[in-house]
């Protein structure tokens, strides 16, 4: 008896018609996740406590594993602004299967770089500092501006998801408040458009602008460095191959076919044909860098791939493997039909943009730049990786709370017992394309 | 970059980097106020059976937010642009006025119209979410569940009604059954104010005065339109079915439902086929 009140506790919180896993399987699902959470916590509580000394970092190091997670998350992220923006202004209603699982992975992605960053600088107690005596010379005002105000945004868009909760909805004003937040949805799906190009573009400014590094620095337009754009529409890029990625581990996991599947095909259009756009750009921004912005500063470009393990490789694999294949994947209607090629191009894609985050952020710091300088090598302590960690397992545990309590997924139940077809015809809509 | 701050002066950058900086808080503030203040409009004017009604039809599937007329064979394919209110719908009015539904084809006797075995009488206006409305002598109308409504529930565990002298609204919530794990809110098809409240046992279950003198009923079903709607009916009830792992055996010809179709499927999520069925996904 009491075995079976157990299993039916929350039950009255799923969203009808949805089959979910029992309450103890769920806890035991959780469990693993709240104890790396705790690591995380107390891993992180020790860099606020005692300082950035419990880290690997120092002044010449100053950007580690954090600021490298920060950077790929936030990419990775911009699916929830990318979709949001397709689906409200642009009017691509076959993402509304998507929209919500794009907003959870948003709020994630988001507040774990925030949670993430807040320890890295440190001083939480001063956190207002930022907003009230900003440094008028950063580039990192307007990101840290133009994240916070996002996710708030994202907050705010998040808040629907959860009032829509069958139990919640229960509550007259909840009711009413989802439904009117609904109506106005489209306007901060255009505020949020708005911040992510500005803040995802500002993140590769800070490093296109660093004209002491050479490796990073870029030339551009009036203020913007080529990095400034490169970062938009990398974003852009992978957000919607991300969304395919994690709907695709969710559906794994649970055992559930979730979003139909030419919602899969529409989405690897769209990031084909930004990766590709994407790819095209950065080739021409590399050849650029190699032959006329380096040499002006002094360096030759093969003088920063003679530093091991940074070869060559790493550009070969971040254009040509995680880029170009890919894109050319994504863009071919027969491949990105089927599952076996799909998941491993969208993988690729998240892979290419983490990597070039982590060139960006940690070969940019390692590489020599003064004739005194040397070669520097840099490993995150366990308390980063703890921290990292702990970020992890807030996301997965946020996305599991939203998975089984939220209507995450509104195709789930039509597509309970629904063969999935051969072939299905792509969506009319991406014919725009 | 504020005024306050150590090194601050006034700029072309200055003033675009602000001024879009509060624009967005500006836009997200009042976007968040304005949503808040339709909330308090919306629950003073009482809305809140019109907007539950509302999100839950945004939430069906877009076959089961249908057009009548594509039951009836009017148009291959539409949806409901109004939420099943056709009082407000120029298309109905238009077609109405050219096709007129026929009077009971299915049965000489008006009274004791049968439908796929199910008694489904001419003298009453049928809601979608499986309510009926009948005109009474007095000016009142009663409100009840329909036969097949009424065997998807059986005998309810229990009834809640609402008071004499609350108000019901179309497609607002008329009454509560439950049945096994099931809670349904059963849909009214006409408002008013309640004036008698009835049971399983009285063969209605709301007695409803209108409010204005006279009832709109032009978004109910009625004559030729219930044998199209039904028999669309029974294919989703087998989905549903289907949908929760239940087998759905029946007859070459399809059978009769039985009486007490819960009683049929003990081990079946019963909350799940009645969300279906009594359109509250």
């Amino acid at each position: 008896m009491v075995r079976e009140m157990a299993k039916e506790m929350d039950k009255e919180f799923i969203t009808r018609g949805v089959r979910r896993c029992s309450t103890p399987r769920f806890l035991l699902w959780l469990a693993p996740w709240v104890a790396m959470l705790l690591f995380g916590a107390y891993s992180a509580g020790l860099c606020l406590v005692k300082g950035l000394n419990q880290t690997n970092m120092d002044n010449r190091y100053a950007f580690g594993l954090w600021i490298f997670v920060d950077l790929t998350i936030i990419a990775l992220g911009a699916g929830a602004f990318f979709t949001g923006f397709l689906l409200y202004i642009l009017k691509f209603k076959e993402l509304r299967a998507v929209i919500n699982s794009a907003v959870v992975i948003g709020l994630v992605c988001y507040s774990g770089a925030m949670a993430a960053l807040m320890v890295d600088v440190g001083q939480p107690l001063r956190a207002w500092f930022t907003f009230w005596y900003p440094n008028v010379h950063s580039m990192l005002t307007e990101v840290t501006f133009c994240i916070s105000c996002y996710l708030t945004v994202l907050l705010i868009e998040y808040l629907p998801i959860v009032l829509k909760n069958r139990k919640l909805r229960d509550i007259p004003s909840f009711l009413v408040f989802e439904f009117e937040m609904h109506k106005l949805i489209y306007v901060l799906a255009g505020v949020g458009t708005f911040l992510s190009f500005f803040h995802q573009g500002s993140l590769g400014g800070l490093y296109g602008v660093l004209r002491g590094r050479p490796f990073a620095f870029r030339e551009g337009f009036f203020v913007w460095p080529s990095t400034f754009f490169l970062f938009i529409i990398s974003a852009a890029a992978v957000g919607p191959s991300f969304l395919i990625f994690t709907t695709w581990i969710v559906e794994k996991i649970t055992g559930k076919r979730l979003v139909k599947d030419r919602v899969f095909t529409l989405l690897a259009r769209i990031s084909g044909i930004l990766l590709s756009v994407y790819v095209l750009a950065k080739t021409v921004d590399t050849l650029i860098w190699i032959n006329r912005t380096s040499p002006a500063l002094g360096f030759t470009a093969s003088q920063y791939y003679d530093w091991k393990p940074f070869g060559t490789w790493i550009l070969f694999v971040e254009i040509v493997l995680c880029g170009l294949v890919p894109a050319l994947i994504l863009l071919t209607p027969r491949l990105r039909s089927r599952r076996a090629w799909l998941i491993p191009a969208a993988a690729l894609a998240c892979c290419g943009v983490a990597l070039n985050r982590y060139v960006q952020t940690v070969q940019t710091l390692a590489l020599p730049t003064l004739s005194f300088d040397k070669f520097l090598s840099y490993t995150p302590s366990w308390q980063e990786v703890g921290t990292f960690l702990g970020v992890l397992a807030y996301g997965v545990l946020v996305y599991s709370f939203s998975f089984r309590y939220f209507q995450i997924f509104p195709q789930e139940r039509e597509l309970r017992n629904e063969v999935r077809p051969q072939h299905e015809e792509e969506p009319v809509l991406a014919g725009r394309f | 970059m504020l005024p306050w701050n150590y090194g601050f002066h006034f700029g072309a950058a200055t003033y675009i980097f602000m001024g879009a900086f509060y624009t967005v808080l500006l836009v997200v503030s009042i976007t968040v106020l304005n949503a808040l203040w339709r909330t308090r409009r919306g629950l003073r004017e009482g809305k809140v059976e019109d907007i539950r009604w509302h999100s839950d039809f945004h939430d069906l599937s877009a076959a089961d937010r249908s057009c009548r007329h594509v039951l009836t064979g009017e148009f291959a394919s539409r949806e409901c642009p109004h939420a099943f209110d056709c009082r407000e719908c120029k298309t109905h009015a238009k077609l109405i006025a050219v096709h007129p539904p026929v009077h009971a084809a299915v049965s000489p006797d008006a009274d004791e119209a049968e439908l796929f075995g199910m008694s489904f009488p001419l003298d009453r206006m049928y809601h979608r979410g499986h309510t009926w409305a009948r005109p009474e002598a007095d000016g009142t109308m009663t409100v009840g569940l329909d036969d097949l409504g009424a065997r998807l529930l059986g005998t309810p565990d229990s009834v809640e009604l609402p008071e004499p002298g609350s108000r019901v609204q179309v497609s607002g919530t008329a009454f509560r059954l439950h049945k096994r794990e099931a809670d349904v809110r059963v849909l009214s098809p006409v408002d008013g104010e309640v004036v008698e409240t009835g049971g399983v046992d009285r063969g209605f279950y709301l007695r409803v005065k209108p409010l204005s003198g006279t009832i709109d009923m032009r978004h109910l079903l009625c004559d030729s339109e219930v044998k199209p709607w039904l028999m669309r009916e029974l294919e989703r009830l087998q989905l549903a079915l289907s949908m929760e792992g239940a087998s759905v055996p029946s007859l070459a010809d399809g059978g009769v439902p039985v009486s007490d179709i819960a009683a049929a499927y003990p081990r079946t999520n019963w909350d799940a086929v009645c969300g279906e069925m009594f359109l509250e996904p």
